[in-house]
């Protein structure tokens, strides 16, 4: 009787859920259509102003919703630092670290993003640390170059082809080699390039539609079990 | 106004078809998908980890599932969805990043779903896998590189939105010869998943794991759906390159006609 109860009790949450999304969902679609749609709504005056009115306080609760995931987030992250620490894990010292860093950050950002400690943080170790990684990229580049320029069918025939030309077009010896290279270079990006690139990004609209419809008539339900 | 409503017509067309489709594969018409590698590779990884006594790590990428970046994300959630499920069955616990806390809560989710019916101890064990590593992407490349340095992972699954940082894990994968699957949406990271990865799924191909992985009708449908509109756009794009170049405006209602026949000659070939 219990499990029927439960079993119960959950699918009324479940389909609950679903309603809510789907309301949801719809309501913000139709406002970002009325805030676009010259005139009034169906002859009402007042209409748009209510879509508009609920719409926007569904996006500042979903706002609300996600700021408080981050505090989630933090927890996330002190709970698994915390029992790579707890249980020895080789290499914890960098848990300890972390953890130490985020205290201090956190006392160091009392302040707000604006003030000193939060500023200098940021400008002289935080972002001396992003552009150090990024750093490594150039060299990332190179060593998948060389991994990637091995011709073993057609298709990478292709590939380090024009990727040779590309190459050579970008740089002054190109041009001293031969004067067309440039051009050559100049129509790959601009026309096989561009047009392949404009079908994998038609493709990606068509696929986010899709998953959007999906997500909208509650056929896809990330939100429950 | 002509615009939006031209973009809400799209939205009906789309999600009329998309419904029908889904009805079709529901009732017994399921079509032949091409064959994706990468999805071929998934099937057996959680295998491979498990005869190498090590686990395997899924990486959702720096998107969130509250703004542009949500379908990439809920594609990398499809895939975990799989990969959990034969995790479950085999008892390892696949380790899985992030960089968005709201994209962590859904991984939570569908991980602690995926092993509904193991002990207690497992699904606590298998969710505390779940990290959150850093909303920053550099940082978040960071913590992957140190995830795949060390000995636990036998493969990596990368799929999501990824930018530049992709190839900071993209070869640390590579530099370890661990089985490597990445995707993503974005043409700028599509060079670097192609350079780095052992199979690829590339563009539009991560929104099929739903269809290929788990066999899900509304997802078969939607892909379905996605064609028939790829051919309706296509159609139109060629068209108008036809008539601004021929200034013959009459061929506009050829095209219609035609576009009109192809979509019926779709939905007529489900219907058999």
């Amino acid at each position: 009787m219990a499990a029927r109860i439960n079993a119960a009790i959950s699918w009324i949450g479940r389909v609950g859920v679903t309603v809510v999304a789907i309301v949801v969902g719809l309501f913000v679609l139709a406002d970002m259509a009325a805030d676009r749609w010259a005139g009034t709504l169906f002859g009402m005056s007042g209409l748009k102003q209510i879509i508009g009115g609920v719409g926007y306080f569904l996006v500042g609760w979903a706002a609300i919703v996600i700021a408080f995931t981050l505090l989630l987030g933090v927890v996330n992250v002190v709970s698994v630092h915390l029992r790579q620490i707890q249980t020895k894990k080789p290499n914890s010292i960098y848990s300890i670290v972390l953890l130490v860093s985020l205290v201090a950050t956190l006392i160091f950002g009392v302040g707000g993003p604006t003030s000193g400690g939060s500023q200098f943080i940021f400008d002289y170790i935080l972002q001396p640390l992003e552009s150090t990684l990024f750093a490594l990229l150039a060299i990332f580049i190179a060593t998948a170059a060389f991994r990637a320029f091995r011709v073993r069918d057609l298709e990478t025939f292709f590939f380090v082809l024009f990727a040779i030309i590309v190459l050579l077009g970008q740089v002054p010896v190109g041009l001293y080699l031969w004067s067309e290279l440039p051009v050559i270079k100049d129509w790959i990006l601009d026309v096989p390039a561009l047009a392949g690139t404009r079908g994998i990004l038609l493709g990606v609209a068509l696929g986010t539609i899709a998953t959007g419809l999906r997500v909208l008539i509650g056929a896809d339900r990330p939100y429950t079990d | 106004m002509n615009q939006l409503l031209l973009a809400l017509v799209f939205l009906v067309v789309f999600a009329g078809l998309l419904t029908f489709f889904t009805v079709r594969v529901r009732t017994g018409s399921r079509p032949t998908l091409r064959r994706i590698r990468a999805f071929d590779a998934m099937e057996g990884l959680v295998g491979r980890a498990v005869e190498s006594g090590r686990t395997l790590h899924v990486s959702l990428g720096v998107g969130s599932v509250a703004n542009q970046t949500t379908a990439d994300s809920l594609a990398g959630l499809a895939v975990l969805d799989f990969l959990s499920e034969q995790a479950a069955e085999t008892g390892i616990s696949p380790l899985v990043s992030m960089a968005d806390p709201t994209v962590m809560l859904l991984a939570q989710n569908g991980v602690r779903t995926a092993y509904a019916q193991a002990p207690a101890e497992e699904v606590e064990e298998a969710t505390q896998q779940v990290r959150l590593i850093a909303p920053q992407p550099a940082a978040y490349a960071a913590g992957v590189m140190n995830i795949l340095d060390s000995d636990e992972v036998d493969g990596t699954v990368l799929v999501g939105k990824f930018g530049d940082e992709y190839l900071l894990m993209g070869e640390t994968a590579a530099r370890h010869r661990m089985a490597h699957i990445g995707g993503a949406s974005d043409p700028n990271t599509l060079p670097f998943i192609y350079a780095s990865a052992q199979e690829t799924l590339l563009g539009e191909e991560i929104y099929a794991a739903g269809a290929y992985l788990k066999d899900i009708p509304v997802h078969i449908g939607s892909l379905i759906a996605q064609d028939t509109m790829r051919w309706v756009v296509a159609l139109v794009i060629l068209g108008g390159v036809l008539i601004a170049t021929t200034q013959w405006w009459w061929l506009w209602i050829v095209v219609a006609l035609l576009t009109l026949a192809l979509v019926a000659s779709i939905v007529m070939s489900s219907l058999r």
